[in-house]
């Protein structure tokens, strides 16, 4: 399957890289929506802090004039034009900088806002990638629709690698039951459809919230006490803030806090869907081997 | 734009009119006939009915049976607007609290004679004015209505009426609230309505202002009994006994007899 | 009622289009006065014609009806309920509009369903609103507002639901029905028109509500037939409402702050208020939606935050002078 994977992209890589110049490049988004270009893009706008990273991920870093607040990866975004919030954008700015492609973000933008952009005929690709698979593909279709297909398919084929490499690692580790705490007040996980969840998979953990029916449900602390996972997994307000995981320490009873399995995982490098995922799957892997390895 | 003109109107009658007080049993039917020129006064205690009769006669509300003319027309027939042409009232209740100024207020009693898209005129205005001078409350015009002491919200609904202008003037106590000075300018202006030609009746609560001013009386009891007629017949002292459960003593002033309850 | 009303209502227009002469001419860009009324004469940089013509223009147009429609609506219900602390915001019209219309978004169905919902829902919260102050007993002030409020609150919580039970989905789209904003208007013209055909139809009315103002029982008695009268108030006020939060979502205030700041210059005849009220609401939510787009650029604040700020603080003298 990876390797049919690595065959067709490489023949797309070859078709394209050909010397067949003011062709009209192609892609489909995540609302199915194929996005045609007359030529690839050179003004991108990234209306999520997600797309940014994907964006530089793909290659196509340089081209970024748009950017949206918290795009803080890597660090040459956080020079680039903000226009404003995700969840309310600068319409005027947007259009002052003229962007030949939008990246725009299924869940987080509004619609009527990416609708208004669609109006005024700049082409709006829609992402949404909710599994590692989606995130090599979302950084080959930007490269494609930038024109910077030899960077972005060889990124989008190291993490697809990388990612492989550890489902290898970990497909027979001993399942350890986890809870991974998205947010503290109120208190928030994941369940098992969102690429968090993926990872939880992946690293032979066992989501205690995995089969809820919301893909960010809020709980409980008493339905974390009553699952007891073994391990406790938390990102937090910036990257060092570990506060959130000292709310445990009161459940001595809890096994994770017996056995000092509270983790903390910076949150950017978890919470985005960007090629960083592999670190923080790797650092997620750890955490969990940790735990096996504490085990009586 | 007032609608077809009809000759003034002279009475207003009542054909075995019941009106209709929840869980009473039928009053005695009255036959009531209110006649340009007369100043008629409603007595009876707490509960007797005399609002409900107030508003029945207004159209208000319905009767239990029985009918309310306009000269030989039933009122059913005319529409509301034209029987607010004829028919006048000030409520005991009033509802001030929306903002409104003096003026306003005075100048709603105009709007049974205007259609939808008239503006009031300089006549309405003149109106207006003159019936807020009557009542003495002119250099009040500009004031809001909610911030005015009783007896000076009770005089502006007073001039409201006046301003609407109906044949017949119905009152609710319209000496509530008043001080002495007011309540006889009041009384000597209603009396003075009815020689130019309106016919006056209200509800009193003070029996004396009653014997001073008016020429005819309705006494309401509360059983539903009631009675009426001219002031001096209905006006003796047994009836009245009967009717407020109450003793009375009574002396004679200025040739009117005058009522004072009795400390026993 | 003695007032000329064509004076003040000519200075109101001239306010509007000021207000709309400077929405258009601000926002995060900047552009030249006369290279924007180079782009109304048809000429232009296409990057500006796109800025005034398709954004500012639309949305600035957005914004009055929707002012225009809340201010009408607040003081059709002031005089229907003849309480000036009547507001469609306050006493949960437009909570329940949104629901109405979040109903119908979760439904899958789009267009003249959403708004027809929401127009529904505006209907149902008067009617529970009216139905539970009324009771058995007497419509006090007091009673009526506390009413309003708890049902807005009630609203509130139907809406939060909804959210959070909606897929993720929707969930950007429908954010703003709890905090009114005026960027994701997109057509101004139902809204408009129907501000025009209700200023026209209540003109002719506006004696007749003067009247109601001073009660049901006085205003029967100077010939009006009240009930139907308090029906078409009722029906309108809700239409006005539901239209105006099917466009923005909910936005607070307009209907209490205007008609009242109205009421203190102009007096009180519902005649010159009500298209006052058009004109001014306009004019006060394109200054502030204004305000709402370029105060921290390029962050763009929801209008109802800042028609909030402004009520707020009136509501709660208004209150207080009440006693």
């Amino acid at each position: 399957m990876v390797k049919l994977k690595i065959v067709v992209a490489m023949l797309g890589w070859m078709l394209l890289a050909s010397p067949v110049l003011g062709a009209s490049v192609c892609a489909t988004d995540d609302l199915g929506e194929e996005i045609c270009l007359d030529r690839p893009a050179k003004r991108i706008a990234a209306l999520s802090p997600g797309a940014t990273e994907l964006a530089w991920a793909a290659g196509a870093g340089d081209q970024v004039v748009a950017v949206v607040a918290y795009s803080d990866y890597p660090p040459a975004a956080r020079k680039v034009t903000s226009v404003g919030s995700h969840t309310r954008m600068d319409m005027e700015r947007l259009l002052q900088l003229r962007p030949d492609l939008v990246i725009g973000w299924v869940t987080g933008n509004p619609t009527e806002q990416l609708a208004t952009l669609k109006a005024l005929d700049i082409p709006v690709f829609s992402i949404e990638p909710r599994s590692f698979e989606a995130v090599s593909q979302t950084i080959e279709r930007l490269s494609t629709l930038a024109g910077t297909e030899s960077e972005g398919f060889a990124e989008a084929e190291r993490f697809r690698q990388g990612i492989a490499g550890l489902r290898a690692q970990f497909e027979k580790a001993d399942p350890v039951p986890v809870f991974y705490q998205v947010w503290d007040e109120p208190l928030m996980t994941v369940n098992s459809q969102h690429l968090i969840g993926e990872m939880i998979q992946l690293c032979g953990g066992d989501n205690v919230f995995g089969h809820l029916g919301r893909l960010v449900p809020r709980i409980s602390a008493e339905a974390v006490v009553a699952a007891n996972p073994e391990a406790i997994l938390a990102g937090g307000m910036g990257e060092e803030n570990r506060h959130w995981l000292t709310r445990w320490q009161n459940f001595p009873s809890l096994t994770a806090t017996a056995r000092y399995n509270l983790f903390f995982i910076p949150p950017s490098l978890v919470q985005r869907p960007t090629p960083r995922m592999l670190e923080g799957t790797r650092l997620f892997c750890d955490k969990l081997e940790v735990a096996r390895g504490r085990r009586p | 734009m007032t609608g077809i003109k009809r000759p003034p109107m002279q009475t207003l009658n009542t054909r075995r009119l019941v009106i209709d007080i929840p869980c009473r049993a039928d009053g005695y039917p009255l036959d009531l006939t209110i006649e340009s020129g007369q100043v008629w006064g409603v007595l009876g205690p707490n509960g007797a009915g005399k609002t409900t009769l107030l508003h029945t006669l207004a159209g208000l509300r319905p009767a239990r049976s029985g009918g309310l003319y306009l000269d030989d027309l039933s009122a059913r027939e005319l529409k509301r607007r034209a029987l607010s042409q004829q028919l006048g009232l000030v409520f005991q209740d009033r509802q001030d609290g929306f903002p409104a100024t003096v003026l306003e207020t005075a100048l709603i009693g105009r709007h049974p004679w205007l259609s939808p898209w008239q503006m009031e005129g300089a006549d309405d205005l003149v109106m207006a004015k003159r019936s807020l001078e009557a009542l003495d409350v002119l250099h009040l015009k500009d004031r809001l209505v909610s911030t005015l002491s009783g007896g000076e919200r009770q005089r502006v609904a007073i001039a409201t009426l006046m301003t609407q202008s109906p044949h017949t003037w119905l009152l609710d106590e319209p000496t509530n609230h008043l001080d002495l000075h007011h309540q006889v300018a009041v009384m000597k202006l209603l009396t003075d309505r009815a020689a130019a030609g309106n016919a006056i009746f209200m509800c009193l609560h003070d029996l004396n202002l009653a014997a001073r001013w008016c020429d005819h009386i309705l006494l309401m009891y509360p059983n539903g009994g009631a009675c009426w007629g001219p002031a001096e017949r209905m006006l003796v002292p047994n009836a009245l006994e009967r009717l407020y459960n109450q003793k009375l003593a009574t002396v004679e002033v200025d040739g009117a007899p005058f009522f004072v309850p009795r400390r026993d | 009622m003695i007032r000329p009303i064509a004076l003040p209502l000519l200075l109101l227009a001239l306010a509007s289009i000021l207000a709309m002469v400077i929405s258009v001419g601000v926002g995060s860009v900047a552009i030249a006065p006369m290279e924007v009324v180079s782009v109304f004469m048809g000429e232009g940089a296409d990057l500006q014609r796109t800025l005034v013509l398709e954004l500012r223009l639309p949305r600035t147009l957005s914004a009055f009806a929707t002012g225009g429609l809340l201010a009408v609506a607040g003081a059709l219900m002031q005089v229907l309920l003849r309480n000036p602390l009547a507001d469609p915001y306050v006493l949960g019209l437009s909570g329940g509009a949104a629901v109405g219309a979040l109903l119908a978004m979760l439904a899958g169905l789009g267009g003249v369903i959403v708004s027809g919902s929401a127009f529904a829902g505006a209907m149902l919260a008067t009617l529970m609103v009216f139905g539970l102050a009324h009771g058995t007993g007497s419509w006090t002030p007091s009673r009526l507002l506390l009413t309003g409020v708890v049902v807005a609150a009630g609203w509130g919580a139907v809406i939060t639901l909804m959210l959070a039970i909606s897929p993720a989905r929707e969930l950007p789209g429908m954010l703003y029905w709890l905090m009114g904003d005026v960027s994701y208007a997109r057509a101004p013209w139902p809204g408009l028109g129907l501000l025009l055909v209700v200023c026209v139809v209540v003109v002719p009315l506006g004696r007749s509500l003067n009247v109601l103002a001073r009660g049901p029982m006085q205003a029967a008695a100077l010939g009006i037939s009240v009930r139907p009268l308090e029906w078409l108030i009722y029906v309108l006020a809700s239409l006005l409402t539901a239209t105006a939060v099917t466009m923005a979502g909910s936005i607070g205030f307009v209907g209490l702050v205007i008609p009242h700041m109205l009421r203190l210059v102009l007096g009180n005849d519902q005649r010159l208020i009500l298209p006052a009220c058009a004109l001014a609401g306009g004019t006060l939510l394109v200054l502030a939606d204004t305000l709402a787009r370029v105060v921290i650029a390029p962050e763009q604040l929801p209008v109802g935050v800042i028609t909030a700020l402004l009520g707020v603080p009136t509501f709660l003298y208004l209150l207080y002078r009440s006693r």
